[in-house]
């Protein structure tokens, strides 16, 4: 790269030439003022905020690129003027009285306003009335706040890769708008909710936080999604002083996720309808009746010996899953299929590398959406790489692309997919025929997405899918719906946070702690170790399982990882 | 000891401005001393400000014709004109009906509010018509300085009145400007 000489505040400065005027400022520490630029997006230059003079002339500082001989000025009475005016006209082109708004103390338009001394309108606002959508479960957009600074657009189609967003008409009469102007709610949206995450104003509501709490009023937890086992970085809002989540935010610094959600981790965790277990029971001959820790420990140590099997599903952590191993020795097993078909070949960076993509039997959109998120912003995007999607039932996928094949015609998807030099398949579960046919194919690379969140943590604890009985069964984990089915006969205790029917006939119900108010790490697909921390105190008479196992076993957590 | 006469008026408004005014509690009597003479407020119960006020403070939107020459007849007989709180300096909560037109603004609020019965919309002479729409001050009159907010702190209007007092220009800013 070359390196010029420009003049920066009077300064003479050697930059880079490829950069913008903004980043030199940003590596000198001068304040420039921006809106609609945001870090991960492309610059685009809308709002104009950032203007700065150059030998009498203003440019947009963070479009413009530095070339030789710029005399750069960011704080003359020119600047100034501009700027302030260019405020005034955002406030004044909408509706931006803070009185109205809850997003009132979170609001970048605020910000820029207070930091201007903006003290009245110079222009006559509220002239015209806007659409406020509120057909969407999780989002409002109330198009009466919005500045059209695209931010909403651009996260959509750059970072989500979905493309639902865009706009319709031109200068002030531009609208956002979803797929062809049709309500959110009806639109092809995903919910990943990434555009509320990056709206600068209060546009874009998530309608559950609105009311909760400002990011004032919070504390900000950095943890680690477990939903599915690609472990996004998220950041948990707990309002301060209280134990309720207000919203769950992806975190722009994460290396897997790069601050994109999908439904199941920003919204569905909240929205979690599943009945709890409030306490552990115990089962004789009339019903239930609630049973302390203390009994659970007597009850639990009683049942521990040579005719017990412990099961465990993918929800675990890797603290739990050894402390289960340190208590039952070799007999523990998955509930689970926990084996991949055919061994991932590549990982997430050569994901995002690919010229082509042949999905197979997985809705990315609906079970793994930020992987989802990977492939469509290439497909969709400038990249323009290839998607391949092999399925018999319904695929989200198959509105994307042409290239749909049903199993029966996988090998059609191959011969296609021939001239491209880099394809990555993915996948999650495959029958025998599919996975032979695939292991043929040696040019291919395959990702394979893990059936649990540690799934990989089980495999790397030696824990198999089998099925051994016991005189006692132990369960461990969420997914407990088939183990009475699997051993009628024996003394079942099962180590679950969610209600079980009383048909189940469970002998021993140990309620135990579930989602934010749990914390350990897992593996996720690539076989990175996350950390998840807790966000909540549980308000339920709820057991850790750690805390069991550690009773159970004598050891502590930190004794065996 | 130089007297800084201050008027101030009650346009469409909640009063919050007015009380956020009294909550200044002994800085009052400071200001006071320090030459401050309340003439024509709600406080005083005066209503017309006299010739060469030094001060008028504005609290509220113009939304009727009668405000209209209220705040035209401040900005005549006063030298400095505050307009305080966002409905004075924005428009605020009133030009939420700015999206309606007046006849079913009238015919919502005297006619067919649900605890109504036979209602009629008032036409005395004595009480003013509403504007077509609500406007902040300084659309009908030019204002000297503005104290955003709703309502703007005690510590905001003891600011500027002070620094008035003493002779200098104020300059809102940090926990000062705040907009609701």
């Amino acid at each position: 790269m070359e390196r010029i000489k420009i003049k920066f505040n009077g300064n003479e400065v050697e930059v880079d030439s490829g950069k913008t005027i903004l980043d030199v400022a940003n590596e000198l520490g001068i304040h420039i003022p921006t809106l609609c630029n945001f870090e991960p997006l492309a610059p685009k230059g809308y709002c104009r905020m950032c203007v700065v003079e150059d030998r009498g002339a203003l440019k947009a500082s963070c479009v413009t690129p530095v070339a030789a001989g710029m005399e750069i000025q960011t704080d003359t009475p020119l600047v100034k003027e501009a700027r302030y005016i260019n405020l005034q006209l955002l406030f004044g082109e909408r509706n931006h009285y803070c009185m109205y708004c809850e997003s009132s103390g979170d609001c970048e338009l605020q910000d820029l306003g207070y930091e201007f001394g903006l003290d009245h309108f110079d222009f006559p606002p509220y002239e015209r009335k806007f659409l406020v959508d509120n057909s969407h479960k999780f989002l409002t957009i109330d198009h009466n706040r919005c500045i059209l600074c695209r931010r909403c657009i651009r996260a959509c189609s750059e970072l989500a890769g979905h493309f639902v967003l865009g706009e319709r008409d031109r200068g002030f009469n531009t609208m956002i708008i979803a797929d062809v102007d049709v309500p959110l709610g009806e639109s092809t949206c995903t919910s990943c909710g990434l555009c509320a995450q990056i709206c600068p104003t209060g546009t874009i509501k998530d309608k559950r936080a609105a009311y909760l709490g400002k990011e004032v009023q919070s504390d900000i937890i950095p943890s680690t999604c477990d939903i599915c086992p690609l472990g996004c970085g998220i950041n948990v809002y707990r309002r301060s002083g209280s134990n309720f989540i207000i919203k769950v935010y992806g975190d722009w610094d994460s290396p897997i996720n790069g601050g994109v959600l999908c439904k199941l981790g920003r919204y569905s965790v909240l929205y979690d309808e599943r009945k709890r277990l409030l306490a552990s029971k115990i089962r004789d001959d009339f019903g239930y009746r609630k049973i302390d820790f203390d009994g659970v420990l007597k009850i639990a140590r009683s049942r521990i010996g040579d005719d017990a099997v412990a099961y465990v599903d993918g929800s675990l952590y890797n603290e739990e899953l050894a402390l289960i191993k340190k208590v039952f020795g070799n007999n523990v097993y998955s509930i689970n299929p926990v084996e991949p078909p055919i061994p991932s070949s590549t990982d997430l960076s050569g994901l995002s590398k690919a010229e082509g993509y042949i999905v197979i039997g997985v809705d990315l959109n609906k079970d793994y959406g930020v992987v989802g998120s990977m492939i469509k912003r290439r497909v969709l995007g400038e990249e323009k790489a290839k998607l391949f999607v092999v399925d018999d039932g319904f695929n989200s996928l198959t509105s994307i692309t042409e290239n749909v094949f049903t199993f029966k015609d996988i090998e059609q998807a191959f011969d296609k997919a021939k001239g491209l030099k880099d394809v990555v398949v993915v996948f999650s579960a495959l029958s025998d025929t599919i996975r032979d046919t695939l292991t043929k194919r040696g040019e291919l690379k395959y990702l394979w997405l893990p059936f649990e969140t540690n799934t990989i943590g089980l495999i790397k604890n030696g824990i198999k899918y089998e099925m051994k009985s016991g005189k006692n069964v132990f369960f461990f984990g969420k997914d407990h719906k088939k183990i009475r089915e699997r051993f009628p006969e024996a003394f079942v205790i099962c180590a679950t946070p969610f209600e079980i029917e009383e048909t189940e006939k469970i002998d021993l119900l140990i309620a135990t702690k579930d989602g934010f108010e749990r914390e350990g790490t897992f593996y996720n697909l690539e076989g990175k170790s996350l950390k998840r921390n807790k966000a909540l105190e549980s308000e339920y008479n709820v057991i850790d399982v750690i805390d069991l196992l550690s009773e159970l076993s004598g050891k502590t957590k930190s004794e065996v990882i | 000891m130089k007297k800084v006469k201050v008027a101030s008026v009650w346009c469409e408004g909640c009063s919050g401005c007015h009380m956020s005014f009294l909550d200044m509690d002994e800085r009052l009597v400071e200001l006071i001393k320090e030459g401050m003479e309340l003439t024509a407020t709600p406080i005083t119960d005066l209503k017309i400000p006299e010739e060469g006020t030094d001060v008028g403070i504005i609290e509220g939107a113009v939304g009727t014709d009668h405000q209209v020459e209220d705040v035209k007849l401040f900005r005549e007989r006063c030298k400095f004109i505050i307009a305080i709180g966002d409905c004075a300096v924005f428009g605020g909560i009133p030009t939420m009906r700015n999206y309606i037109p007046v006849k079913e603004v009238l015919n919502r609020g005297y006619i067919e509010t649900e605890s109504t019965v036979n209602g009629k919309i008032p036409t005395s002479n004595e009480l003013g018509k509403l504007l077509p729409r609500v406007l902040a001050v300084n659309e009908v009159i030019k204002v000297d300085y503005y104290i955003p907010g709703c309502p703007p702190s005690a510590d905001a209007i003891y600011y500027v009145i002070k620094e008035l007092i003493e002779g200098r220009v104020p300059q809102l800013s940090g926990e000062l400007l705040k907009y609701d």
